[in-house]
């Protein structure tokens, strides 16, 4: 039933671990690109003008990309999780 | 409440190993064995006492024999740390500890040779044993300048439950400075070096005292306890980090200490330990050497082809009874030691690492953290240990905790640093988890942005609605 030791195959990361700072300026960079474009919208737009749809778009949009820059910002510092 | 079950659910069965393992293993003494040559090399030069027998078995009786027993008096039980048997060919034979009926004061282990031995034949086999603490500083309080002595009590025939035709010892110390020793003829004693024997047809059990008294001042560095905590990520490194108390059990330190004396004199202080070299795997990166004040900048890195050498020096030199503690760590990438097939993951890791050398680890517990959501956990260790309840460990982006399988064992030599093998489940999915959750966290602060500018907390009507 267990596998023996010869038919597995060393692990390594799903991503090369030299590429956590570029990931992180890259994904970080545009994270907050789009969470200062989503604030600078949510204070500049009146009752009327404001469109609930773009807000949940922007926001995901900021969210996702934040998100995982700030893994790779952990992981680039050496907060292995 | 389920895992209360769980927990005395294993308890139980662990119980149940430790009677089937304490009921199992009767032996009987055959009286066909004859140890036809002994020649043993007793090494006291360091803090440990290390004995290596070869021994030319015979079969004196009619029907071929399969295995052979090998015993320790009760005086050294508490002091033996690791036994093991090569064959002629340098094979490691299986050895398993075992009791016989009458002797209920002597322990014994079972050697199962690889070949049988015909009646009327011989085959050689090596026996190696390490005793901890088995060398007592004589007298038990020095001052600075002094030399330590310490006083070697052994068995001067091999203790065995088989009839010895023919038997030598070698006593090697690395000093001429012998105080005193048993003479008991026919003896020769050359540079740093004792011979006893040959001594023939000594009787199955013969005790007969050996007592050296000589200058060792090799490190006598105990480690009282060492803390090995193993962490493994799937991002692509495993963090090892060991929290380390280290005693000097050598000759107690008497009067006072002069740092004066001890730096004007580079031969000051004989018996202290001033630093000592530990080794890392090759691979070992980011390495930490601290203690509760902080860094300790004492110490010197070097990278070799093979290892990574620390030279550790503590914050002050380490004389008789004296102690210190500090925590090493480094990292070291995953596809070193990390092996998988599909979602099966195997980890394969030392169970303990080098911290000196001839080191005496009075009591190790090894811990390895997994990635959260690690299932279906087996660990294989090539020694018995004492395996502690499971726990969890939480730490940055966790939810449930990593599972940690933590085992204990005492007394502990060089000869222990084996590998352990690690297997479990772990869906590769599950890795999404931790970037998600920050996800989400944030994406949970824009939805209470996008609430809070719809709320209106103005107390009178805006302009705005006036005009339409």
């Amino acid at each position: 039933m267990s596998l023996e030791i010869e038919s597995m195959v060393r692990y390594a990361s799903p991503i090369n671990p030299a590429v956590f700072p570029h990931l992180t300026l890259l994904l970080l960079g545009i994270g907050i690109f789009f969470t200062a474009w989503f604030f600078v919208y949510e204070v500049t737009s009146t009752k009327l003008s404001r469109d609930l749809f773009k807000e949940l778009l922007l926001s995901l949009v900021a969210a996702l990309f934040s998100g995982f820059g700030i893994l790779f910002l952990l992981l680039w510092v050496g907060i292995y999780v | 409440m389920p895992a209360m079950g769980k927990m005395r659910f294993c308890l139980i069965l662990l119980l149940h190993i430790v009677i089937i393992c304490k009921s199992a293993n009767v032996d009987t003494i055959s009286s066909d064995v004859k140890f036809k040559n002994v020649d043993r090399t007793i090494d006291i030069a360091s803090q440990l006492v290390k004995i290596t027998s070869k021994i030319t078995l015979e079969n004196s009786g009619k029907s071929p024999v399969k295995s052979f027993l090998l015993a320790v008096e009760a005086s050294a039980q508490s002091k033996i740390a690791h036994i093991s048997v090569k064959d002629a060919n340098n094979k490691d034979l299986r050895v398993t500890e075992t009791t016989v009926q009458g002797y209920n004061n002597v322990k014994f282990w079972r050697v199962e040779l690889k070949e049988t031995i015909n009646a009327a034949s011989t085959a050689a086999v090596t026996a190696e044993s390490v005793f901890t603490k088995a060398l007592q500083p004589y007298p038990t309080a020095i001052g600075q300048q002094e030399d330590q002595l310490v006083k070697y009590n052994g068995n001067l025939y091999i203790y065995t439950p088989y009839q010895v035709m023919s038997q030598k010892s070698n006593i090697i110390m690395n000093t001429k400075n012998i105080e005193s020793f048993t003479k008991v003829k026919p003896f020769s004693q050359q540079d740093g070096a004792i011979q006893y024997g040959p001594y023939s047809n000594i009787e199955p059990f013969t005790e007969k005292e050996l007592s050296v008294h000589y200058k060792n001042n090799s490190p006598f560095l105990t480690v009282t306890r060492v803390e090995r905590l193993i962490e493994v990520s799937h991002w692509g490194n495993i963090a090892v980090e060991e929290i380390i108390e280290v005693e000097h059990t050598g000759a107690k330190l008497k009067g006072p200490f002069s740092r004066y004396d001890y730096q004007q004199d580079h031969h000051s202080g004989p018996a202290s330990v001033r630093s000592y070299k530990t080794l890392l795997p090759a691979s070992a990166s980011d390495v930490y050497y601290r203690d509760t004040n902080g860094n300790i900048s004492t110490s010197n890195m070097k990278v070799k082809k093979d290892s990574v050498e620390l030279d550790l020096r503590p914050r002050y030199p380490l004389f008789g009874g004296w102690r210190t503690h500090y925590t090493l760590g480094y990292n070291v990438p995953s596809y070193e030691y990390l092996y998988h097939s599909g979602n099966e993951y195997l980890l394969k890791m030392r169970v303990v690492d080098h911290i000196f050398d001839d080191m005496q680890v009075d009591e190790l517990v090894t811990k390895i953290i997994l990635p959260e959501g690690s299932v279906n956990i087996k660990i294989n260790v090539p020694y018995p240990v004492t395996r502690l309840p499971d726990s969890l460990h939480y730490t940055y982006l966790d939810t449930k905790g990593r599972p940690v399988i933590t085992f204990t064992k005492a007394n502990v030599v060089e000869n222990h640093i084996q590998d352990f093998q690690l297997r479990y489940t772990f869906p590769r999915l599950l890795m999404l988890q931790e970037p998600l959750l920050v996800v989400g966290f944030l994406y949970t602060l824009f939805l209470c942005v996008i609430i809070y500018v719809r709320l209106d907390f103005s107390i009178h009507k805006s302009e705005h609605q006036h005009k339409e």
